[in-house]
């Protein structure tokens, strides 16, 4: 199977989704220029960390014009899978691809450190791998990630299971103390209502393989080749 | 034509930056200073006939660019006076 990892100017977790996909996982990894107005056939697409057009204006607001978008929207619109990690996530808000807005971190901080997150749902392709049991050791590198929605939109959320990821502490906790960033209800990710479009801040491509601390995200890559192999999520093109 | 827009967040977000802000001014013995939205401004210039046009064309830049509708709202001057020329 393929993934399409979509590069903007300013994109900088690119070659590491690529590297977990074709080196560790095994699988087909394209790099896609924001400018391409093809997935070149991809079955799953990853829109990378970063700093897409330089988090002018707002994060993601400049990228979703990017032709490439089109193609993703036309694709998560068929059912494909869609992540988008970080910048990548930003970019999924405002291109209205998932609900809701990033402010700045409550701390004013830039925060880059390794955090905890429960993976709250299996029932999307990049989680159905994952145990919601122990939480994943990920980490986060963002000044935005501060998630907000109206009060309405988020019990929504809440109520349609599509909070998929929340910052917990160690033992798996939902503590104020364990949000990096003041974000609504501990969210760290989320998914739209089809599922198929899933959106965090932690960076799981920095966290697959133990030699760089921690290969707990590993297990979102791994979702995403098993939801395609058993035809979940498949998308039609 | 110019037209000013000023986007700040809604009044239900919080907005650090500005409370940051105001507790740097309280610093500096500015206790009046009750409160401190920061924002973005933008000046268009644009070649339109008639102020309506140019509120127009502001109103749709700012919904469709300019302003986050999750996060933020804006206002819009228009100021008959400015042209191009004035940089």
């Amino acid at each position: 199977m393929k993934f399409a990892i979509v590069v903007f100017p300013g994109s900088n977790c690119d070659h590491d989704a690529h590297y977990a996909a074709e080196h560790v996982l095994g699988q087909q990894a394209e790099l896609i220029w924001h400018k391409d107005t093809s997935l070149k056939g991809a079955d799953v697409v990853v829109l990378p960390g970063g700093f897409a057009h330089g988090d002018y204006l707002r994060t993601g607001a400049i990228a979703r014009f990017s032709p490439i978008m089109q193609e993703v929207k036309r694709f998560a619109d068929a059912g494909g899978p869609v992540l988008g990690i970080c910048n990548g996530f930003q970019v999924l808000l405002e291109a209205g691809l998932l609900p809701g807005a990033m402010l700045r971190n409550d701390s004013l901080h830039f925060r880059c450190e390794h955090v905890y997150v429960k993976v709250e749902q299996t029932d999307t392709p990049f989680t159905l791998a994952c145990s919601p049991s122990r939480p994943l050791r990920i980490p986060i590198a963002h000044g935005e990630g501060n998630y907000y929605a109206e009060p309405d939109v988020v019990a929504r959320l809440e109520k349609n299971r599509q909070v998929v990821f929340r910052y917990v502490d160690a033992t798996g906790q939902r503590l104020p103390d364990a949000n990096p960033n003041g974000s609504l209800n501990n969210i760290a990710g989320i998914c739209n209502d089809a599922r198929n479009v899933v959106g965090l801040m932690p960076h799981p491509e920095r966290a697959c393989e133990l030699a760089v601390g921690s290969a707990d995200g590993l297990g979102m890559f791994e979702s995403a080749v098993k939801a395609v192999s058993e035809g979940a999520f498949a998308h039609s093109r | 034509m110019r037209a000013r827009v000023f986007v700040t967040l809604k009044q239900s977000v919080f907005d650090p930056q500005g409370t940051t802000v105001a507790e740097a001014l309280h610093t500096l013995g500015y206790a009046s200073v009750k409160d401190v939205r920061q924002g973005k401004y933008f000046e268009l210039d644009i070649d339109a006939a008639t102020v309506d046009e140019v509120n127009r064309v502001a109103k749709e830049a700012a919904d469709k660019l300019l302003a986050n509708p999750v996060i933020e709202s804006y206002r819009i001057e228009v100021d008959t006076a400015q042209t191009e020329k004035v940089r």
